[in-house]
């Protein structure tokens, strides 16, 4: 029964880490960037439902909807300080400079904030469904991430820009001769890949207190979604955020949850091993 | 209609095309052809914006076009189907007709557009919903001609439309073209295949090595002698 709940609230939870993971993998197949600094989005996300929720009294759903915007405006100034003029470097470079921003993010928020938890205290009841216990944060996340991901994927599928994003994804300079100028859409993947680290931490509030170092476990757990999935491959990280999800909160259930982390790595280089295009990705045309 | 004066243009230093000029008129059809390596996807490549040239100019109508980026090119009216038909392998081909009339100038159009291509296409409208990666390779360059031709073109450039398929499939893609030809578009078209590029042609050129080594009508590049003994093997 412990196994069984801990599988349920991992599936949930899965939701919300497919949301994150999906952000970095859209940037990543859009613009061939690695956003190394896409955990610490989330990290001043949820500063920032702190200050307004704590220290301002703003009520906790607008301050989200604040936060979720503003870090949509802080990718687009992620994109024009640190990517654009990096479009044609080697990726090494672009990877150093994410890097960069990754340090630069954690010290600013550390100077402002302090080193200790900082967090929104929100209590929310855990549901009894027979013998099972969920906890309504996870509840939340679920839903939050499943109608944010259903809402994606009519924008990519039904909407001309959406269509556009995919093709630049898929063939970046046959776009260019369909008439799509790949920096617009370069700037909207940007703008919706922020808008969805605002919302991930939206959904982190009741789950998590934020410190300066927060960010890092999650770059590297939305990386590790993204790569066994496949990078690139939406539906695959999608997948893949279930299997981490359930993956991490039995491990952390049985064991506990450093034990969690260290068996998604594990995952990871299992993956980069035996499987390097991921679970549904293709290898690379050479 | 397209006027290419003293182009010069390459990769990385090394200069694929020297001194190329080039004209044609409106509704015309013009045939680029010469063996592998002499330039001629390179030609396309810097008219239709892909590739900046080192010196020399590009008209279109009137304007001048070189060294713009491609997508400004598209919306003036030029479009150019790629080596392969390059779809978006993972799009329907709805989706991929949808791409092809993007720009501005045509997407107010897209309704028009597509029974356009289906009455040229009949076999597309059936089609429509399947995964582009999935056709074959005729199938995929009639869907790339189809989606170039959705951004409502007054110039067409065709980059080897007959490249990697077979000889059956072959004549019925040239078959497409002559019926678009029909239509009243103007086409340029770069081609290895010399006798079924050059029945179309109302003009034909002949690329070696970066350089145009000839320039003339149908009939006077079928009689050149030169031309019999290299080109088609007379």
């Amino acid at each position: 029964m412990l196994i069984l709940n801990a599988v349920i609230n991992g599936l949930l939870f899965g939701g919300v880490l497919a949301l994150m993971a999906f952000g970095m993998n859209l940037m990543f197949g859009v613009v061939q960037i690695v956003h190394l600094a896409y955990g610490q989005f989330i990290m001043v996300g949820l500063y920032l439902v702190y200050l307004l929720t704590v220290l301002y009294h703003v009520p906790l759903l607008l301050s989200c909807a604040l936060a979720t915007i503003a870090i949509a405006l802080l990718s687009v100034l992620c994109y024009y300080s640190v990517v654009k003029p990096l479009l044609k470097a080697p990726p090494i470079n672009q990877l150093l400079a994410l890097a960069g921003l990754w340090i630069v993010l954690e010290n600013a928020c550390l100077a402002f904030f302090g080193a200790t938890y900082k967090g929104v205290q929100v209590v929310l009841p855990v549901l009894h469904v027979g013998e099972v216990y969920i906890a309504a944060s996870n509840l939340i996340g679920f839903g939050v991430g499943l109608i944010t991901l259903g809402l994606l994927y009519l924008f990519l599928n039904k909407t001309y820009t959406g269509v556009a994003i995919r093709a630049v994804a898929q063939d970046a300079e046959v776009s260019g001769i369909m008439g799509i100028n790949s920096r617009t859409i370069y700037l909207i993947t940007f703008v919706v890949g922020g808008a969805l680290a605002g919302i991930t931490a939206a959904c982190f509030v009741p789950v998590y207190a934020v410190h300066p170092h927060f960010g890092s476990a999650f770059t590297l757990l939305a990386f590790i979604i993204v790569i066994l999935g496949g990078m690139g491959n939406l539906i695959g990280g999608f997948i893949g955020a279930f299997i981490i999800g359930v993956v991490t909160s039995v491990s952390s259930t049985l064991l506990n949850p450093e034990i969690g982390q260290i068996i998604a790595l594990l995952i990871c280089l299992l993956i980069i091993i035996l499987r390097p295009q991921g679970l549904l990705g293709v290898r690379a045309r050479t | 209609m397209l006027r290419v004066e003293g182009l010069c243009s390459g990769y990385g230093g090394f200069e694929v095309l020297q001194n190329i000029s080039l004209e044609m008129g409106a509704g015309e059809t013009v045939a680029v052809l010469g063996p592998n390596g002499a330039g001629k996807s390179t030609l396309l490549k810097v008219i239709s914006g892909l590739l900046k040239p080192a010196s020399g100019k590009i008209y279109f109508e009137g304007r001048r076009i070189d060294g713009k980026p491609s997508h400004e090119i598209v919306e003036m009216g030029i479009s150019l189907v790629p080596e392969g038909g390059r779809l978006f392998p993972e799009l329907t081909v709805y989706n991929n007709l949808l791409v092809g009339a993007y720009n501005k100038r045509t997407r107010r159009h897209f309704k028009e557009s597509l029974e356009e291509v289906f009455s040229l296409f009949p076999i597309i409208k059936e089609r429509q919903n399947q995964i582009a990666g999935l056709m074959s390779g005729g199938e995929r360059q009639m869907v790339a001609i189809a989606r170039a031709l959705m951004s409502r073109p007054r110039l067409l450039m065709l980059d080897e439309p007959s490249s990697g398929l077979a000889p059956k499939i072959v004549a019925s893609i040239f078959e497409f073209v002559k019926k678009i030809k029909e239509r009243g578009y103007s086409v340029l078209m770069v081609e290895q295949t010399v006798k079924k590029a050059v029945g179309l042609a109302d003009h034909v050129y002949l690329l070696e090595s970066g350089r145009m080594v000839f320039s003339g009508d149908q009939t006077s590049f079928l009689n050149n002698p030169k031309i019999k003994s290299s080109y088609l093997g007379i």
